[in-house]
């Protein structure tokens, strides 16, 4: 697979991460054939066992980054690729990872590892632009592939691709979802990032948030819409304080640590 | 373009199809700058001064772009694009001899005729000059038509400064009057230091026959707005070229429409506006 | 005006012998009191009841994603087409909030240049309207703003006097359709229990606000800078549901999609919305309308106060479903109430 030819060299990366978006790649069906038509995959652990000696056109890393080797290592593939892709939100966001951040870390440690727990190195959760400079962001739980195309697409044309940066509900509402708060219950949209198509609340799921927030979120909002909606009173109690903590369930590492790296 | 299946139907004449043109001279005037001169395929672009066409890149997007040549420049025209996003940055990419696309004229001109007779005063800010040098170079072509003039140019440091060699023919007529300054001078630069609205004090307005037309960021707006007015100009007689977020060109898609309790879409009934008609939005 | 009767119990083969010569669609209950215009075979399908649906039957005339152009790369230059794709359609049960939505469309579409894709989509349609004998919920303002009553724009409009519709036809085609179903004409009698209908209507549907409409164009002169727009900024999320909702919404996006081997791209048009942090940001990085509650009284002025100052009518149907739908309870009739009492007219 990986011969000399002038298509962009193309490699997948996993970090801290369930390698479920990278297996997404394998649901593209028919694109999935057309994709390899216009790039070379050289490196990609879940398909094949070849490596790559030199430099990549473009990276695609999955995962969080949770300990120091991952981070000497992020930085080494950052130095071979030309391009480098958060590819999921455990790589874009620091994902479901991130919860271990409202822990002490040692603690974590010994729940974990037990008494051994020295010899296991941990470091709180990182999204990949804490570590490097990030080129393409594909946010998701798993990454929904329509957008994973465009993305690409993009990519393979140096052009910059724009998140969209309304809240979910924006398509949910045209797809003509019922809104889930009027079943009472508490659903991210109205905070998260669209461009999967409002995927849950399709089937009927709420909004985890996986997407991220957007980047002026509605911050009064939470109480307002507990008025609004018959939401059953054991969450009421708990009001804006629930949805925060819904919020930290894929949020929490971008919350802690510093800046994006440049 | 025929129709292929029975629910396929042609739209004819449709407003969103393109002008072909090739790109005839190009040349990197800043950092972030670029000058296009453009040759359209179907003849005269047919423009006025300052309006705007929409250039497309294909599989990007269209990045409206102000024409920065007079009309009395025949056969070509030309444009000034800023790389600040992603399709003004695809431009940036093109070369002598590519192909362009693009839709327009769009937009309410300079109210040319309205200042025959009348005495210019000129105020461009930073990437302003280059709506503004559609009307300047028209009022050079036809000086005989307008009265006494006066240019006055800013921009943040002289690396930034755009037309230097219209700057060069400007400051040597001895028909107009010309000055120019920047924010910050650096140790090559022998001008005026400073912000624009320095230089208006010095020039003397009659006020009942003068227009200031006036082209830069909404920030310098602000001030020389207030310098003008605090010389006894009419609101009537300032004249602005707004800034939005055009994408249709034909005050439909709504996102250029300005901050104010009046209806205007800046893409439609502007970018050229009277300050009286636009004073009560907040950011200019 | 010619009046027209259908027995209810022959509502059915009605819309199969419409669906023979078009597609239907008609309200069809979603969950809860959603309800959504989708294709339907049969009556039964439908739900005639129904409150406002999620999305008006705008979603027919200007869908929300439409490809306005096809572009092939080829290697003397680019070739362009522009065409739509497009079916007979006939949309069954059209309230006369929505009816009054399409004619706004209808308005700013034949602004010039008209908007050619909007024109030809009309052509393809048929509208069967459906008169609401009372309220559907109290979000409504069918009354203040005059649009509970039937005002043109359909071809065939149905009103329940119990067990038939009386059917009035507005358009030859419409009458075309009711002679070859042999639909007998109204009687005199029918005639007066729909003028009593109506009689009884104007008591129903009341100015819900208590404002008078003459005065809300001056009203809007006096509020522009006033704090309630801060107010209900405070509460708004930005999601755009208010206007992706509303039936005269029309602000639009246009955008591109290449195909992967990059030979072939298509430009589309999808609904925008002004509550976007992004709507009226320029690529330079300024934001024309940066604060949420500069974007709501954006909304609120192009409703009330720009379609007036330009059309002579209000842009609002009182359809009610940008407060149904808002999350955290943003309230049409409440901001008017405001301005009616901050204007002090």
């Amino acid at each position: 697979m990986a011969k000399e030819t002038n298509k962009p060299k193309i490699a997948f990366f996993d970090f801290a991460c369930c390698e479920g978006c990278q297996l997404q790649v394998a649901n593209l069906g028919e694109t999935l054939v057309d994709l390899l038509g216009a790039v070379d995959l050289v490196e990609f652990r879940e398909v094949m066992s070849e490596k790559w000696d030199k430099d990549y056109d473009v990276v695609f890393i999955e995962g969080s980054i949770g300990d120091h080797h991952a981070e000497e290592r992020l930085k080494k593939i950052r130095e071979r690729a030309k391009v480098l892709v958060a590819y999921g939100s455990c790589a874009a966001l620091g994902g479901v990872n991130g919860m271990k951040n409202g822990f002490n870390i040692d603690e974590i440690r010994k729940y974990v590892y037990g008494d051994k727990y020295s010899y296991f190195d941990s470091t709180p959760t990182k999204a990949v632009d804490q570590v490097v400079k990030v080129d393409y962001y594909i946010y998701g739980c798993p990454v929904y592939l329509p957008e994973v195309v465009e993305v690409i697409k993009c990519i393979l044309r140096g052009v910059q691709y724009s998140v969209p940066d309304k809240p979910v509900c924006a398509e949910c509402k045209l797809n003509e979802n019922g809104c889930l708060y009027d079943k009472g219950v508490v659903c991210l949209g109205p905070w998260t990032k669209a461009g999967c198509n409002s995927w849950c609340p399709n089937n009927g799921n709420i909004c985890y948030g996986c997407r991220g927030l957007v980047s002026n979120p509605a911050k009064n909002a939470a109480n307002d819409i507990i008025q609004k909606y018959n939401i059953n009173d054991k969450i009421k109690d708990l009001g804006q304080d629930l949805m925060k903590k819904k919020l930290e369930m894929y949020n929490k590492a971008k919350e802690v640590i510093n800046e994006p790296k440049k | 373009m025929s129709i292929k299946t029975e629910n396929k139907l042609e739209v004819k004449e449709s407003n969103w199809v393109y002008r072909k043109g090739k790109i005839t001279a190009t040349r990197m005037m800043t950092n972030t700058e670029k000058w296009f001169e453009i040759e359209l395929s179907d003849g005269e672009l047919g423009h006025e001064p300052g309006q705007f066409v929409q250039v497309e890149i294909f599989g990007v997007g269209e990045a409206p772009i102000s024409i920065c040549s007079s009309p009395t420049k025949k056969g070509r025209f030309e444009l000034t694009v800023r790389n600040t996003g992603k399709v003004t940055e695809q431009i940036h990419r093109l070369s002598q001899g590519s192909d362009i696309y693009i839709r327009g004229p769009f937009g309410r001109p300079f109210p040319v005729k309205q200042m025959f007779g009348s005495d210019i005063l000129f105020v461009a800010g930073g990437l302003g000059i280059a709506p503004l040098r559609s009307l300047i170079n028209y009022v050079m072509d036809n000086r005989r038509d307008f009265g006494k003039v006066d240019i006055l140019l800013g921009c943040k440091n002289p690396k930034e400064m755009l037309f230097s060699e219209d700057i060069e023919k400007w400051s040597k007529r001895m028909d107009i009057n010309f000055a120019c300054t920047v924010d910050r001078g650096d140790p090559d630069w022998k001008g005026n230091v400073g912000l624009i609205t320095t230089l208006i004090p010095g020039v003397t307005l009659n006020t009942e026959q003068t227009y200031a037309v006036v082209v830069g960021p909404p920030v310098m707006y602000k001030f020389v707005i207030a310098e003008l007015l605090k010389k006894n100009l009419s609101e009537k007689r300032i004249v602005l070229s707004l800034e939005r977020h055009m994408k249709c060109g034909m005050g439909k898609c709504g996102h250029c429409q300005i901050d104010s309790p009046k209806n205007y879409y800046c893409c439609k009934d502007g970018p050229i506006f009277m300050y009286d008609e636009v004073k009560d939005s907040k950011k200019l | 005006m010619k009046y027209h009767i259908l027995d209810k119990k022959n509502l059915d083969s009605f819309i199969k012998s419409l669906a023979r010569r078009m597609k239907v669609v008609g309200p069809v209950k979603k969950s809860g009191k959603n309800y959504v215009f989708k294709e339907v075979k049969t009556a039964d399908e439908m739900s005639l009841k129904y409150i406002p649906t999620i999305l008006p039957p705008k979603k027919y005339l200007m869908p929300e994603r439409e490809k306005i152009l096809d572009l092939k790369f080829e290697s003397d230059g680019i070739k362009e087409e522009a065409f739509i794709e497009n079916e007979k359609i006939a949309i069954f049960g059209v309230h006369t909030c929505d009816l009054s939505g399409i004619q706004c469309l209808n308005i700013v579409f034949n602004d010039k240049p008209v908007d050619k894709n909007f024109l030809m989509r009309k052509e393809n349609v048929f509208i069967v309207g459906l008169e609401c004998n009372s309220y559907c919920d109290e979000y409504a303002s069918c009354g203040l703003v005059n649009s509970y009553m039937p005002n043109g724009g359909f071809d065939l409009f149905f009103t329940d006097l119990g067990d038939k519709f009386i059917i009035n036809v507005n358009t030859q085609d419409g009458e075309e359709l009711v002679e070859s179903l042999k639909l007998p004409p109204a009687t005199p009698k029918e005639m007066s229990e729909l003028d009593k209908l109506r009689d009884e209507k104007r008591k129903i549907f009341k100015n819900e606000i208590n404002v008078d409409p003459h005065k809300i164009p001056q009203m809007f002169d006096k509020v522009y800078e006033s704090k309630l727009w801060e107010e209900v900024g405070n509460k708004c999320l930005s999601c755009g549901n208010c206007t992706n909702v509303c039936p005269t919404c029309y602000c639009f996006d246009v955008d591109e999609k290449i195909s992967l081997d990059m030979s072939s791209s298509e430009r589309i048009r999808s609904w925008d919305s002004c509550q976007f942090e992004t709507f009226a940001k320029v690529a330079g990085g300024e934001n024309f309308r940066k604060e949420r509650g500069l974007r709501q009284r954006h909304r609120v002025y192009r409703k009330f106060k720009f379609p007036q100052d330009k059309y002579n009518r209000f842009f609002c149907t009182g359809c009610g479903r940008c407060s149904r739908t808002c999350m955290a309870g943003i309230n049409l009739k409440d901001i008017l109430v405001k301005v009616a009492e901050e204007s002090k007219i």
